[in-house]
């Protein structure tokens, strides 16, 4: 599932999807009034370690898509910062309504949100498909009724200008 | 060691060493040490809170003197739209201009037209650009320190116009030069500020080499001998220079007033320029054309460096209004014409100045950011800031930053003269 990581060392030599830091943060269904919170934190820790800007850039706006996907559709939910050599890993998963028709949802525009997220300025439909666009590796995987469990990777020097 | 550019000083005279500035400070820029404030340069976005509430007058603005003005052979004041807000409604702007005149500058040049002039640029730069969407205004020079230090990747959505206050100036000087036949050099340009980020903005220039101004005077300073002047000689200087769609400028909300495009919004206070920038940042807001945001609550009017409440003051302005009529006086070809000569442009690149990493290397930052979280167990997270630090985080911050030390908080130290009691007495007892 997850592609080899391009890195400037010759092959070998380091080993690339190593988990140098880990860090947990816990998402509450339906809490609106700390909707961002998480995709803040993990952008002030990645600040600290010295990320370049364009990669958190990418990751925060893939983050807070992801968390308030969360915040709107599932009963609760986590998102796991795993900081690898050269690239960050972030896994969101959720128990909550899942979603029926993945591929329906991965376009833009197509949302299931209820008046009264559109009313809040979501549900645009492109929560998926800005995830995807700004990380360098995406993965979905849900089941009806179960959850959801959305992996990306942005890497610290990946693609330029989405 | 670098020379300080920054607009504030510490009185080493006046400050008592309480932290109440460095717990104040938005950015955490100030540390106490041996009873001093000290700011660090790096951080410090000159907004002028440590000011507001520092209870012994010890952080001080650093403006010009009247000895600057002796550099020059011709003088000219370029005041802040707020200074008409100052003197109560009976007073027109027309009459300060012509008391600055008395108080001993050569000439007197009112900007509110030139603010009409960039509101017309920027909607003819917002009508052209292809994002990134929103674009953010430049006017507030603390907002723009802001963005280069906590938010780097809104550089691109800043409005590369340069703001009214350098435009006018560097047109005036131009046309002073001529009319006078003078060095452009031997003339100087102040501006009459009302905040301490607009004196950094002349000294640190951001978006162009150098500034077009020579120095600020503070509306503080100014507006006794101006009250003075105003009182003995009540004669005006001709307003039919001031654009009054200009002057709204002075309040927040003012900038877009004066605008065609009306897809904005705009943010007042520090606050809520965090909140909003934050969601900006996470792509958020992007239907939204153009933000004007304030790190002061009411725009300029609420500068730390005003006289009149920022109530009063939009009192005041709101009256002015009212006596001057709906002035319009910027005609739009003029404003296409400079557009074409690039006269509104930026002259430099702006570059983000992002808050140093723990370490460069990303396995030592890791190591440091454990041994700061291990730190935070250890204190009190009662952000007392009488270590000097204005919160535990920043003090466990300066601690692997190698900048302090754990001793450095009472707690702790409190802890081990406890601990080193208990085994004194336990010693006893063998």
């Amino acid at each position: 599932m997850t592609q080899p990581i391009p890195t400037s060392r010759p092959a070998g030599e380091a080993k690339t999807d190593e988990v140098l830091y880990r860090e947990s943060f816990r998402i509450v269904g339906n809490d609106f009034e700390h909707g961002g919170e998480v995709a803040t934190r993990v952008k002030a820790i990645l600040k600290q370690l010295g990320f370049p800007t364009d990669a958190i850039r990418r990751l925060s706006i893939a983050n807070f898509e992801a968390e308030m996907n969360v915040i709107m559709y599932a009963a609760e939910g986590s998102l796991e910062l795993a900081v690898l050599p050269t690239a960050v890993r972030v896994t969101v998963s959720d128990r909550g309504q899942g979603i029926p028709d993945i591929e329906w949802a991965m376009q833009e525009g197509h949302s299931t949100a209820t008046p009264e997220m559109r009313a809040r300025g979501f549900g645009a439909g492109l929560g998926l498909p800005n995830i995807r666009r700004n990380s360098d590796e995406f993965n979905i995987e849900s089941t009806v009724g179960v959850g959801t469990v959305l992996r990306y990777v942005v890497y610290a020097n990946g693609k330029a200008g989405s | 060691m670098p020379h300080r550019t920054h607009a504030i000083v510490t009185d080493k005279e006046k400050c008592i060493g309480c932290v109440t500035c460095s717990m104040a400070c938005p950015t955490k820029a100030i540390r106490v040490r041996s009873k001093l404030a000290e700011v660090d340069d790096e951080l410090c976005i000159d907004c002028g809170t440590c000011m507001e509430v520092c209870r012994y007058d010890a952080m001080r603005p650093r403006t010009s003197s009247p000895a600057d003005l002796k550099r020059f052979k011709y003088t000219v004041a370029l005041p802040s739209l707020t200074l008409y807000a100052q003197f109560g409604k009976e007073f027109h702007p027309g009459q300060a201009l012509h008391a600055l005149r008395k108080i001993g500058f050569d000439e007197t040049y009112d900007i509110s037209w030139m603010c009409e002039m960039v509101m017309g640029a920027t909607d003819a730069y917002l009508s052209e650009s292809t994002g990134p969407w929103p674009k953010i205004s430049v006017t507030c020079p603390a907002l723009l320190r802001l963005v280069q230090i906590r938010y780097p990747d809104l550089i691109p959505h800043l409005v590369p116009i340069e703001t009214p206050r350098e435009l006018a100036a560097k047109l005036r000087r131009r046309r002073v030069a001529a009319e006078k036949g003078l060095d452009p050099a031997e003339i100087g340009m102040f501006f009459i500020t009302p905040c301490t980020a607009i004196i950094h903005s002349i000294v640190a220039p951001v978006g162009l080499e150098a500034s077009h101004l020579d120095g600020a005077f503070s509306i503080a300073d100014l507006y006794g001998p101006l009250l003075k002047s105003m009182k003995e000689d009540p004669g005006s200087d001709p307003v039919d220079t001031v654009s009054v769609r200009g002057l709204r400028w002075a309040m927040a909300g003012g900038e877009i007033s004066g605008m065609r495009n009306a897809n904005s919004m705009t943010v007042r206070g520090l606050h809520d320029v965090i909140y909003v920038f934050d969601r900006i940042e996470a792509g958020t807001f992007s239907s939204v054309d153009f933000i004007e945001a304030y790190i002061c609550p009411d725009g300029c009017v609420s500068g730390g460096l005003t006289v009149a409440g920022r109530y009063t003051a939009q009192r005041n302005l709101q009256e002015a209004y009212r006596l001057l009529g709906d002035q319009t006086l910027v005609k739009e070809e003029k404003v296409r014409s400079l557009l074409r000569e690039h006269f509104f442009d930026f002259e430099a690149e702006i570059k983000a100045r992002p808050v140093r990493p723990l370490a460069r290397d990303l396995r030592e930052a890791i190591a440091l950011k454990r041994e700061k979280d291990a730190l935070m167990e250890r204190l009190p997270r009662k952000d007392c800031a009488a270590c000097g630090a204005p919160d535990c985080e920043t003090l466990a911050d300066d601690i692997v930053r190698g900048k302090a030390q754990l001793s450095d908080c009472v707690f702790v130290r409190l802890e081990a003269l406890e601990k080193e009691k208990s085994a004194e007495q336990g010693g006893d007892h063998d």
